[in-house]
């Protein structure tokens, strides 16, 4: 597709070009054909009309063949004017009879005249007209050389009506000699009346010889004029045509008259016509076109407005706009798309409240860890001179104090936030110390930690309030209480036992750390915290467990992560 | 890409058409065989060739194929087409005229020879004679009373002075000939350079500049009154004459030529049998017969009588000679054409 033009690159456009490619391919085949068939069709039926119209113009014309023939034939042998014409004396009258009885019937269609051996007409069909006589060595009676049938001659001037158009003439033989001509004109008149109405009223009509020179025309001036334009073409061995291209012709032979039958009839389809048929299906195919671009940009837009809408819902996305809906019409396969995309947002806004509100609750544990540094060096500080001052006074037991509370105080506000396992340890022993001192000595504390694990790096002061919930809890109405720690590692994980002997936990809070209610928080804040640090720093799989095993027992479980390097040293007792 | 094969439906589709219409309206045409034509350059008039073209037609059944032209220009046509010659007969002109252009011809011995008179025949058979025609002097019978013009001398004398029809000899090649004419029956005993000279001068001052520019022109001229005499053809002077026009014709005594116009075959030409045949038929009796009777002109056999009122044996003929004639044409031309033009017009009294 990369050699395409950016024109089709859109899917629109694609679709447009083709639904515009069809409909005109279409369209203008269909209209092509069409109007072909439609046009040989009716160019084969006028050629079919045309080809009866010469049929029945040849069936005339061999009539009048046979008419002339017949009288011929009927004179060749009559004696009586045989003799007559060969100069012996017979009656006027009788000599008259015997020529119309011959012509019955076909003196409708020409004349017949008798020509004596040197010219001299001598009889005649009709009273007037026609040559009184005719060179015997030229023309008509010259032609006359084959006995018993006719030579055809063709006018001199086709528009000249009042001389025949077509001559034949035969010799005439009485006793073994020349005695004269029977000459038979067929003039204007005669062929109008044999062929009017027998070619069609469109057509035109034009007889030739057999050497394409006019004989006869209905109008003579139109013989005169087209015939040597169609002979031009015979010459030339062109088929015949009109050079406006408005006729079309048809030619049939008649060899008895010796003549040509050439039909001249309008086109059918001349090139107005033609040019009114192709405007007119251009004018379909343009509207076609109209409809279809509309069509096309209906459908291309239709299908291409929830593909910009579902863009633009992306692109909102991408800007950070969770809220973005985009309206799906309809039920098909885009609407379905849109949906998908509504719920998949929808998903994606409720994933990303949750980050938020993970984040918030982290914060919040931390600026409450912060709070609890706020009372920083000042305390330490007046904890070491209230250490010193007690040994001043020899109260050794405010002296300790003094300085376990310090060392707890200081573990507390360092910066580190994972300290080595045994630091932790060891601040819990300083807490236990100040423990037995206010609650007497009236508990047992244990811890079972093994060597090994004393490097492991746990979140600071995470045993500390497990161990203040067992002695706030699990000592509580309770005279020899027991506490212990145990820490354990299995495989990567690091478990801290703390137990102590009291009452246990009520029923439902048992199990995994659940969160609980805003209202016990208060109570067992230290629980929340150390389970929320744990989480926040290891994962939701890590945590705390409650569970009741001869008294409350709490159990951390972290991943077992050893220290690096050598620990920092703890807050120093000096 | 994809869309071709459309595009080719379409086409084709779209060629059937065509063709089935090709089919539909051709139509038969009856194209004779080439033994069947002829061709016939002819600078004769229609009335004239077309009965003789005719007849030949019917006798023969060859397709004649005419071409009507002015002398000049078919002669420049068949040299123009000397190497592939279409026409097959040069039919008409002058034989100054054709023998002018005699290298573009075949000669041809006509079977008629015999029968020729000895004056009209060609002495190297380049043409065929078709016609004699004499020039004559005719004069309007209402302006001129008989015997007042007799010969060429009279066209000279100042009473006639620009009272004459003449044609422009440099178009009208029967003028031309009136000319050559002219001067070889008044310029026999002269010498010949100065005589010649002198009498183109003196027959100019007596047109006084008048020449008209087709020989036609003349006879209407004439007739009309608008001129008293003119130099012509005996042919078409016989007609105007029959046909009634008010003008007589006078054979000039000092004597007159007989120039005749003829036919002939083109060299190469495409179907020389018929060409022959169709020079033999322009001399034969048939066609001679039918020129005198219909077209009164003078048939060149010795066996066709002219119906003309003067026999060809009562005109005096002066010398003239034909290939002499066509020599000079030029040079005579020139000459005329600076005498009418006004070039001696200082010297006239």
């Amino acid at each position: 597709m990369k050699g395409k033009k950016p024109l089709l690159r859109t899917f629109r456009s694609r679709l447009f070009a083709a639904v515009l490619a069809v409909t005109a391919v279409c369209l203008l085949v269909s209209s092509a054909a069409l109007l072909q068939a439609v046009r040989v069709r009716m160019i084969q039926d006028a050629a079919e009309d045309a080809r009866e119209d010469l049929d029945s113009v040849l069936s005339a014309l061999d009539g009048l063949a046979e008419g002339l023939d017949a009288a011929r034939a009927a004179l060749e042998a009559d004696p009586l004017l045989l003799s007559a014409l060969a100069g012996e004396a017979v009656r006027e009258t009788e000599a008259y009879a015997a020529l119309f009885s011959a012509t019955e019937g076909i003196r409708d269609y020409a004349r017949f005249d008798l020509y004596d051996a040197e010219g001299i007409r001598r009889y005649s069909t009709q009273a007037s007209g026609g040559a009184p006589s005719l060179p015997p060595g030229w023309g008509v009676l010259r032609s006359a050389d084959t006995p018993g049938a006719f030579a055809f001659t063709a006018t001199d001037d086709p528009a000249d009506t009042a001389r025949p158009l077509l001559r034949g003439a035969a010799p005439l033989y009485w006793e073994g000699r020349r005695v004269g001509t029977l000459a038979a004109g067929v003039y204007h008149a005669h062929f109008r009346a044999l062929l009017e109405g027998k070619y069609g009223g469109r057509n035109d009509l034009l007889l030739l010889s057999a050497l394409w020179r006019p004989v006869y025309c209905v109008q003579p001036s139109l013989a005169a004029s087209l015939s040597p334009q169609l002979r031009r073409q015979v010459l030339d061995g062109a088929p015949l045509s009109d050079p406006s291209g408005e006729f079309s012709y048809q030619t049939a032979d008649c060899p008895a008259l010796g003549v040509y039958a050439v039909l001249r009839r309008p086109e059918v389809f001349t090139h107005d016509t033609m040019r009114l048929l192709y405007t007119i299906s251009l004018a379909f195919a343009l509207f076609g076109l109209a409809a279809s671009v509309f069509l096309s940009f209906q459908l291309s837009g239709r299908l291409s407005r929830p593909v910009r809408r579902l863009t633009a819902g992306m692109d909102a996305v991408e800007a950070g706009d969770l809220t973005v809906r985009v309206e799906a019409r309809g039920d098909d396969e885009l609407a379905s798309l849109t949906e998908r995309f509504n719920e998949m947002v929808a998903a994606l806004a409720k994933s990303q409240e949750a980050l938020v509100e993970n984040q918030r609750e982290l914060n919040e544990a931390q600026i409450r860890m912060l709070q609890a540094q706020l009372n920083p060096h000042f305390l330490c500080n007046t904890l070491d001179t209230m250490k010193w001052i007690s040994k001043i006074n020899r109260v050794p037991q405010v002296a300790e104090m003094s300085a376990d509370l310090a060392d707890i105080l200081r573990y507390a506000i360092s910066p580190d936030e994972l300290v080595p396992l045994r630091r932790e340890l060891a601040v819990l022993e300083r807490y236990m110390d100040i423990q037995r001192v206010r609650l007497s000595g009236r508990f047992a504390f244990s811890m079972d930690v093994p060597e090994e694990l004393e490097d492991a790096l746990v979140p600071k002061l995470i045993l500390q309030p497990l161990v203040e919930n067992a002695v706030l809890h699990g000592l509580e109405g309770v005279d020899r209480g027991e506490i212990s720690v145990s820490v354990r590692a299995d495989g990567g994980t690091l478990t801290a036992r703390v137990r102590d002997s009291g009452r246990g936990f009520p029923e439902s809070l048992t199990g995994p750390y659940a969160r609980l209610a805003a209202a016990s928080r208060r109570d067992r804040l230290g629980l929340y915290n150390v389970d929320t640090i744990l989480k926040k720093y290891y994962g939701e799989g890590y945590g705390l467990t409650l569970e009741n095993d001869g008294g409350a027992v709490v159990t951390a479980t972290l991943p077992l992560r050893r220290e690096e390097e050598g620990g920092e040293e703890p807050c120093g007792r000096s | 890409m994809r869309r071709f094969p459309w595009f080719l439906l379409l086409c084709a589709l779209l060629l059937a058409g065509c063709a089935g219409e090709d089919a539909a309206s051709s139509a038969a045409s009856p194209a004779p065989a080439a033994e069947d034509r002829l061709t016939v350059y002819t600078s004769h008039k229609r009335e004239v060739w077309w009965p003789i073209v005719k007849e030949f037609e019917e006798r023969t059944g060859v397709w004649v194929d005419v071409v009507e032209g002015g002398t000049n220009e078919l002669l420049g046509r068949i040299a123009a087409e000397a190497d592939a010659p279409r026409a097959d007969v040069m039919f008409g002109g002058g034989v100054e005229s054709l023998a002018s252009a005699g290298q573009y011809f075949s000669p041809w011995v006509s079977s008629e020879e015999e029968a020729l008179d000895p004056r009209y025949r060609s002495p190297d058979g380049l043409w065929v004679p078709f016609s004699s025609l004499p020039i004559v002097l005719i004069y309007n019978t209402k302006l001129v009373s008989p015997g007042e013009l007799t010969g060429w001398e009279d066209l000279l004398s100042p009473e006639l002075r620009g009272q004459i029809a003449f044609a422009d000899p440099a178009v009208s090649g029967s003028s031309f000939t009136a000319v050559m004419t002219c001067l070889a029956a008044l310029g026999g005993d002269e010498d010949a350079r100065d005589g010649e000279e002198a009498l183109l001068r003196r027959l100019t001052e007596s047109l006084d500049g008048r020449q008209l520019s087709s020989s036609g022109g003349v006879l209407t001229a004439v007739a009309g009154g608008s001129a008293k005499v003119g130099v012509t053809l005996e042919e078409t002077a016989l007609q105007w004459e029959a046909e009634g026009a008010d003008l007589a014709l006078v054979y000039p005594a000092e004597g007159t030529s007989a120039v005749p116009d003829a036919g002939a075959l083109i060299r190469g030409a495409p179907h020389p049998e018929n060409a022959g045949a169709f020079l033999d038929f322009i001399v034969g009796r048939d066609v001679q017969t039918l020129l005198t009777e219909r077209f009164c002109r003078r048939s060149v056999r010795k066996d066709v009588e002219s119906p003309q009122r003067v026999p060809m044996e009562d005109i005096p003929l002066a010398d003239y000679d034909v290939a002499a004639a066509s020599a000079r044409r030029e040079a005579v031309l020139m000459t005329w054409a600076f005498y009418l033009g006004g070039g001696g017009e200082e010297a006239a009294p």
